[in-house]
């Protein structure tokens, strides 16, 4: 539409457009400047309120305890693992079943798929796969936090999906050439789907970097509790006191927690918070934006029917 | 090709080989194929297989196989449990309130988006409003509880300034659904509007050109080209959407709910979950979760089936 056409009723549309926009936006991300200038604010100077959009006391000492604590290390310890592994496992997992079902001609493919596709529509529930992981011995081990997010289904239909976009002569060529099946995955389609596997790292990543819930009920050794876990039980520890009865905090977790919050006397436990929520955020601001070309075509794809 | 009729011998044991060929050639694909069945069997499938224990009297013991018939106990059990009925209601008020005002909302955002006409600015509208999808319900719930707290949160610091009586949003079972539907859509618009935006970018531009040499103004151009080029797209989550009706969202509910708000904000997730990990009820817990995955498979399928008879929009 050329500017110079607008009518005034046009003008007004598009002044409201923007403003509603606008106004969304600022929704969206004023929280995370409310929390930043929090963090860098002294607590108890917090407490008197009025900090709304840069700190008033500056101060380094809520970061400074939140990285000098050993089980908030820890717990960033475990979850940068957790993610790296999971992310790296289950791009490659992901690729190798999705190239297997995007191949033309493979006998049985219609109920190959049916078999990974049902597992979305219905699954046995929570108790069942409790009682499967206490069956495998996986609970409170580093496994449990690995093995079941290694595949989604959902993930492999986006992957399929690209794959079935590259020109069949390209690998077809190389199956001529004598290259093995392995060697057409590694070799060619990898190299061209850079693309969507780093769609699917991101989505990956950020779902495992963000559970706190298989911390939080098949983990009980704290020095094994990913980030986001102890964040929440730093939440319901705090903030509802008599809540914890249906958050599921084992006794030892609480007395644990009181420790922790001894050993970082000298900053309030609402700063420490407000610290904690910045420094497990920041990760994914700096990454998805970089993605984001990616993975708008990518949901598009995936989620359309082939 | 054989024409009719004709015999030859060994024909179909040829066919047969053929098969086998076939899959023959095909076994490398076989094996990648191999961790996936695997990992799927083991992760997913086995745990439908302890579903039985809903069916028992199921003693860790005792194994899955071991363990005592219990027959429909459970299913009585909880069919004659009044709080069964309490959150049935919650999670469905939730779910209905969720679809009546979140289903609209990413639509809505997208048709605005997509009148913005400067490229940058559009994308960068766009990456702010991703920005909630990819935090953690943790890290949004804590937001939100910051935001609201009685002592000195935003909201309240505010009222306080003005000289008014702190209000404890969070603990009052009244204001519960209005944040849940608020809260939900926040995190979620932005990342519901992508599939949107991806089917405008589809829609022929000669269609509104040919709207506008008739005279077509932007309403008309909305309502007889753009929601028309949608419906596919709006029919296929609307799928997803009744088919999750059960689903009221775990993560955000059991994170937001506190004893004060119990009574309105117990869901059927939130329910196994206690009944089951907490207090154990392993079986009774298990019989839930059986009939509200077995309601929602129903529920998927007959929507599919309609929505395919009727529009010709469909999963499968």
């Amino acid at each position: 539409m050329d500017a110079r056409r607008l009518t005034p009723a046009d003008k007004l549309y598009m002044t409201l457009n923007y403003s509603v926009l606008l106004l969304f936006c600022a929704t969206a991300l004023y929280p995370f400047i409310y929390f930043l200038a929090l963090s860098f604010n002294d607590g108890y100077d917090a407490m008197k309120g009025g900090i709304y959009f840069f700190p008033r006391v500056f101060t380094l000492e809520n970061y400074a305890k939140a990285f000098s604590n050993s089980l908030i290390l820890n717990s960033f310890y475990i979850s940068v693992t957790r993610t790296l592994v999971v992310t790296v496992a289950s791009v490659f997992l992901t690729a190798l079943l999705a190239y297997a079902l995007s191949r033309k001609g493979l006998p049985g493919r219609k109920y190959i798929v049916f078999f990974f596709f049902f597992t979305t529509l219905f699954s046995g529930g929570l108790i069942p796969t409790f009682i499967l992981f206490r069956q495998i011995h996986i609970l409170d081990t580093f496994w449990v936090l690995v093995l079941p997010s290694l595949y989604n289904f959902f993930n492999a239909i986006i992957m399929k999906t690209f794959f079935d976009g590259i020109p069949e002569g390209l690998s077809e060529s190389a199956r001529i050439d004598g290259a093995s099946e392995l060697s057409v995955f590694a070799r060619i389609i990898l190299p061209l789907s850079m693309p969507v596997l780093a769609t699917i790292a991101l989505f990956v990543g950020v779902g495992v970097w963000n559970d706190w819930f298989t911390g939080q009920f098949f983990i009980q050794n704290e020095n094994l509790q990913p980030a986001a876990t102890f964040l929440n039980k730093m939440i319901s520890e705090a903030s509802f006191q008599s809540m914890t009865s249906s958050s599921g905090n084992s006794g030892s977790a609480i007395q644990n927690m009181t420790e922790t919050q001894m050993e970082l006397r000298g900053v309030t436990p609402e700063a420490l918070r407000m610290t904690f929520v910045i420094i497990i955020t920041t990760p994914i601001i700096c990454v998805y934006p970089f993605l984001q070309k990616y993975f708008v075509k990518g949901v598009l794809v995936g989620s359309l029917k082939e | 090709m054989v024409p009719k009729g004709v015999v030859i011998p060994g024909f179909e044991q040829l066919k047969k080989n053929k098969k086998l060929t076939k899959i023959w050639q095909f076994r490398h694909i076989y094996l990648f194929l191999l961790p996936a069945i695997i990992w799927f069997l083991v992760f997913a499938y086995y745990p439908m297989y302890g579903i039985l224990i809903a069916f028992k009297d199921f003693k860790f013991n005792l194994g899955i196989l071991g363990s005592p018939w219990a027959g429909f106990k459970y299913f009585e059990q909880f069919l004659n449990d009044s709080s069964f009925y309490d959150v049935l209601r919650n999670t469905l008020s939730i779910s209905a309130l969720k679809l009546i005002f979140g289903f609209p909302a990413p639509l809505i955002l997208a048709l605005m988006l997509n009148a913005v006409m400067h490229k940058r600015i559009k994308r960068v509208f766009q990456t702010i409003s991703y920005l909630p999808h990819f935090v953690s319900w943790v890290v949004v719930v804590t937001l939100l509880q910051k935001i609201l707290s009685p002592n000195v949160g935003l909201i309240n610091d505010i009222r306080y300034q003005m000289g008014l009586d702190p209000i404890f949003f969070m603990g009052k079972p009244e204001l519960f659904y209005p944040l849940v539907i608020i809260s939900d859509i926040w995190k979620g618009v932005g990342w519901g509007s992508i599939i949107y935006l991806a089917a405008l970018t589809n829609i022929d531009p000669h269609l509104y050109e040919a709207a506008e040499i008739d005279g077509a103004g932007r309403w008309s151009k909305l309502f007889k080209i753009t929601l028309p080029c949608l419906t596919p797209t709006i029919g296929i989550l609307l799928i997803f959407s009744l088919s999750g009706i059960l689903n009221a969202g775990f993560d955000q509910i059991w994170l937001m709910q506190s004893p004060a708000t119990l009574s309105v904000s117990e869901i059927l997730d939130t329910y196994v979950l206690k009944t089951g990990l907490q207090q154990g009820q392993l079986a009774y817990s298990t019989a839930i979760g059986l009939f509200k995955s077995a309601i929602s498979l129903l529920l998927i399928v007959a929507v599919n089936n309609i929505s395919r008879r009727v529009s010709n929009v469909s999963l499968w």
